[in-house]
């Protein structure tokens, strides 16, 4: 695997954009954000298979934001979908039909409902077949196209519109997020990344790393939503910082099993400054402070990075969770 | 005697919320009432409309309404906006009720059969609300064209926005602010005549004689949409201030943002949804906003 | 020993012997004929078969093409689609519980006008589970858009499946097709079939060129979201158009196979029906004894004959009216069950001839053969006989649903064992 990078600031993102300006996302879209920064690495050559989600409703006819190939699938079958594609360009191209200049990178892009939910049995198909596509998952935690309902992402103690915050069940959503990067990584998926738009450059990086690999390649990219987490569209980026500096979303990759965390923050912010700022979390502070719960989030997210820390061999600051 | 009003706004600036007050409305004051919204894959800032309908007899309509006699405008830039057309199909004699700073005379001058109210919902519900809540304002200017009573009306501000989850305080200033709207304006004397129309149906082989196959092959050809007009704040660079960084280029969601030949970041304001993620991110502060025309 | 008759003309004016083949070994011999390029496979009895041999042959190299075994016939579809899109000539096979698994995509691949080639091995469906056929299956895809061509023999089988690539792959059509056979009735019964020649099959099967397939040069999306009703509305209408379209380009194939392999096919087949009065109407497999029941009437002096329905996607409308107007009778035999309605051909047949002049007077709705229940030679005439009765008034008009009294001993003993008590 190549580690020479052509990304070392934000200054040498490609110019091209693949996306055009006009797509019907919200305002602050942390999800659209990725598909246009991953487009720009992967240059133009590009087959999208898609899933039903929001990015589904951005690409309504007549007008097409991607100036490269597409196909809505369904919910379920996403990575069914790529693996057509991949092997009809494969065996076009053997068989002489079709020139390899032809050939294309094959991008499965769904949400999380997709990624972690219904369209699991499809994806662990495709990472068992080692199919050559990217997975990009924009995870922004719940169902958000049909109005933010809790998905496997949901974290804990976030409400959504199927787990209301209500005086007999207070916390919201009492699931733990599901682990889909550890999920990858014990199936043996060669390149598993998470992103965070909010940082660019590793963002840059670990797409063009991904490149030089062959087989299934999931990125998970935490996609910040003004709409379902109820904050200000203009801070979608500022509220994925915060995750990353409370170590809420840890910006890793393992490359062929092996885990390797791409930023350890010396110390980490309280998981109160990231979680004050959204309105999905609004009950954990009003009427009353539900410590308890925070203090459960605190308590989950240092003994992640302790662990990781032990692992990697790196220490971090975290804050009292007592 | 039916009543078929259409509100158009903005995704989240509260049509479905309007038209549920309204429909309440009706429906606290003794008539038979309905009310929808279009339910599509609406999102923040694109155009989408409401319905009520309220009658002394049974309803005997359904579904989208063609021929309102009343449209309530939450947001004078969907004027223009062919994807909202919000006068399409208001009645002679109908009356459209327009959230605007402008003039009345100068929003709709080719419809002289029709009544034009414009009144500055946003301005007030910034003074009474600290916030752009446009729903109660709306329906309170429709609700007294309508001739709706006003303890009914009133109830049902209430009644619909605790349902949607505001605080006791809010529910209180929201009914505030529909007071005063309902109390600036007086009934009309709604007497209205549907526009002539044709019906031509198209014959299946004229619908068919195309390829009929879904393929767009103009592939990004978006920009024609021009979500511009999504925008409530516009960035402004200052290019004094400005050092190329890229950041505001990178993390444009839209690709609003490009660089031009000579090295410098633009904004593409036809398709710029005014997310002012730009705004927060510019370590410069080399980006302003400013207020949108008209209502905002 | 063959005779005369039993040798086929190879449309070179060869005579051929043929060899015996399932039904299944039709199918993918005929998918190989078709020089598909890629076979997207899940397995599921009785259809299995289709997909072992095809494995098989590509792992051998004696056939050119990628094969891969997916992990649901609802991802199975998907990639099939997916890869007809991309401008591959997709095959694959299901059967049952694995159709209904990809139901949702049928309607993507059809609404994607991606021409692949399915072929349904028809079983019932659960609850409860059981192995053996009825169409219940395959006519739970009837709107989906696919075309449909039912196979009464395994010589059937194979042209079936070449027609359908011919037809699915028409610029004037472009949409994909399911070909039926019944499970084990032809799945695995071996009976005689002469394969075309290779020769003949190319000349035949032009390669697919589907108009706007993913390109990097030339970059187009497909299935994009539609808003608005009306936008939906013309797909549709397009689809139904072409469909429609599908039966004179079927017409045109058949002529154009006809005169390479010296078979005929028409969307519908009638047998016997010069001077016919009395009408069986039925579809797949068990249309062998149907035309052994109008045999056995004939030597009774009845002049009876059979419709056999090879498309029901499109339905042949304009072929049922001419081949059952001035008929005094008929009866619709459904291998098939829409609970609370009864066969679901028959309200088909009836519709297409509800506004004939002559129209028969009598259409009697007949369902037998549920879950591969067998079908005697007496329960087929008894159609005939019970056709006759209702038609002369000697009977009143009831719906037939087909079990024999020794059946029903069984299952009164079986239902006794099952629940206790004597």
């Amino acid at each position: 695997m190549s580690t020479a990078t052509r990304f070392r600031t934000l200054k040498d993102m490609p110019k091209e954009d693949y996306l055009s300006a006009g797509n019907t996302m919200c305002a602050g879209c942390g999800g659209i954000l990725a598909v246009r920064i991953f487009h720009k690495v992967l240059g133009p050559n590009v087959a999208w298979v898609n899933a039903a989600g929001c990015m589904t409703i951005a690409m309504s006819y007549p007008l097409s934001p991607l100036k490269s190939n597409w196909i809505y699938t369904a919910f379920a079958s996403a990575p069914a979908g790529a693996q057509g594609v991949r092997d009809a360009l494969d065996v076009l191209v053997a068989k002489g039909k079709l020139p390899v200049s032809e050939d294309m990178k094959v991008v499965v892009v769904t949400g999380d409902g997709a990624a972690y939910g219904i369209g699991f049995q499809s994806t662990a198909g495709a990472i068992d077949r080692h199919l050559d596509f990217y997975y990009l998952c924009y995870d922004n935690e719940a169902y958000g196209n049909t109005g933010f309902q809790m998905s496997s992402s949901t974290p804990y103690g976030s409400a959504s519109k199927t787990t209301p915050p209500t005086a007999a069940n207070p916390i919201g959503n009492t699931h733990k997020k599901m682990d889909l990067f550890e999920v990858w990584r014990a199936q043996g998926a060669p390149y598993v990344a998470t992103l965070s738009n909010s940082h660019g450059v590793d963002f840059l990086k670990k797409v063009e790393k991904g490149g030089t690999v062959k087989g299934p390649k999931l990125y998970i990219d935490f996609a910040a939503c003004p709409t379902g987490w109820g904050y200000d569209p203009k801070d979608s980026i500022e509220l994925e910082k915060l995750a990353v500096q409370t170590g809420v979303w840890p910006l890793k990759e393992a490359v062929d099993g092996v885990v390797k965390h791409t930023l350890v923050p010396r110390s980490l912010l309280p998981v109160k400054e990231y979680l004050k700022r959204q309105e999905r979390f609004s009950h954990l502070f009003e009427p009353a402070e539900m410590t308890d719960v925070i203090r459960t989030i605190q308590s989950s997210v240092n003994a992640y990075w302790a662990e990781a820390g032990a692992r990697e061999g790196f220490s971090v600051k975290v804050p009292d969770s007592a | 005697m039916m009543l078929r009003v259409r509100f158009h706004g903005r995704g989240g600036q509260g049509a479905k919320t309007a038209s549920r007050i309204l429909g309440d409305a009706a429906f606290n004051d003794g008539y038979y009432s309905q009310d929808f919204p279009i339910y599509g894959a609406e999102r923040r800032g694109a155009p989408v409309a409401a319905f009520t309908r309220f009658s002394d007899g049974e309803i005997t309509e359904r579904g989208f309404i063609f021929s309102p006699d009343i449209v309530g405008v939450m947001d004078d830039s969907l004027i223009d906006d062919p994807l909202a057309n919000p006068f399409a199909g208001l009645r002679k004699g109908g009356c459209a009720v327009v959230n605007t700073t402008k003039r009345s005379d100068a929003l709709l001058a080719d419809r002289k059969d029709a009544t034009i109210i414009a009144v500055d919902l946003t301005g007030m519900a910034l003074k009474m609300l600290g916030k752009a809540v446009l729903s109660s304002g709306i329906a309170a200017a429709v609700a007294r064209v309508a001739g709706i009573g006003e303890s009914q009306f009133l109830a049902a501000v209430a009644e619909e926005l605790r349902e949607v989850g505001l605080s006791e305080e809010m529910v209180r200033k929201n009914v505030e602010l529909a007071m005063a709207v309902y109390g600036q304006l007086a009934p009309l004397e709604l007497r209205t005549e549907e526009l002539p129309t044709k019906l031509e149906l198209v014959p299946l082989a004229v619908v068919v004689s195309g390829e009929g196959m879904e393929d767009v092959t103009r592939t990004g050809n978006s920009a024609v949409r021009h979500t511009g007009n999504w925008r409530t704040f516009k960035p402004v660079i200052d290019y004094e201030k400005c050092t190329d960084c890229m950041i505001c280029y990178a993390y444009c969601p839209e690709s609003a943002m490009s660089v031009r030949e000579d090295g410098r970041v633009a904004i593409d304001y036809d398709n710029c949804k005014g997310c002012m993620i730009c705004l927060t991110e510019c370590p410069l502060r080399a980006i302003s906003q400013t207020m949108e025309g008209g209502t905002r | 020993m063959p005779t005369e008759g039993d040798l086929a003309d190879d449309g070179g004016g060869h005579a051929v012997k043929g060899k015996l083949l399932t039904g299944n070994a039709a199918a993918a011999s005929a998918a190989r004929l078709a020089r598909v390029d890629y076979i997207p496979a899940y397995p599921i009895t009785p259809q299995t078969e289709i997909i072992e041999t095809i494995a098989d042959w590509v792992r051998e190299g004696t056939m050119d093409a990628k094969f891969v075994q997916l992990e649901s016939e609802h991802s199975m579809m998907t990639a099939a689609g997916t890869a007809s899109l991309a401008g591959a000539r997709v095959f694959t096979a299901t059967s049952s519980q694995g159709l209904l698994y990809a139901m949702e995509m049928l309607y993507n691949v059809s609404g994607w006008r991606a021409p692949m080639v399915l072929v349904n091995v028809s079983r019932a469906l659960a609850a409860p589970i059981v192995l053996e056929p009825d169409h219940n299956d395959v006519l739970a895809a009837r709107d989906s858009g696919f075309i449909q061509l039912h196979s009464e023999t395994c010589q059937e089988v194979a042209d079936m499946v070449l027609l359908a690539y011919r037809v699915a792959e028409d610029s004037r059509v472009m949409l994909p097709a399911i070909v039926n056979l019944d499970g084990f009735y032809l799945s695995f019964t071996r009976e005689r079939v002469v394969l075309p020649d290779q020769k003949g099959v190319d000349s035949f099967l032009p390669p697919y060129q589907p108009p706007h397939p993913l390109r990097a040069s030339q970059p187009v999306a497909k299935g994009t979201a539609v808003m608005e009703g009306f936008v939906y509305s013309y797909f549709k209408y397009n689809m139904h158009a072409a469909a429609v379209r599908a039966k004179k380009v079927f017409s045109e194939a058949a002529r154009d196979y006809k005169e390479l392999f010296g078979r005929d096919y028409g969307p519908v087949e009638g047998y016997r029906l010069d001077d016919a009065e009395y009408v069986i109407v039925m579809s797949n497999s068990f249309t062998t004894l149907g035309r052994q029941a109008v045999n056995r009437m004939r030597e009774r002096g009845v002049p009876a004959g059979l419709l056999k329905l090879r498309m029901v996607r499109p339905f042949p409308t304009e072929e049922v009216v001419a081949l059952l107007k001035g008929r005094k009778a008929a009866a619709v035999f459904d291998q098939n069950l829409s609970p609370g309605s009864g066969g679901i051909l028959f309200p088909e047949v009836a519709a297409s001839m509800y506004h004939v002049r002559d129209r028969p007077q009598t259409i009697l709705p007949v369902v037998g053969g549920l879950g591969g229940k067998q079908l005697t030679s007496d329960e087929m005439t008894s159609i005939f006989e019970e056709m006759i009765a209702v038609n002369s008034g000697s009977k009143p008009l009831a719906p037939m649903f087909l079990m024999r009294s020794e059946e029903m001993a069984k299952v009164k003993r079986a239902v006794a064992l099952a629940e206790g008590g004597s």
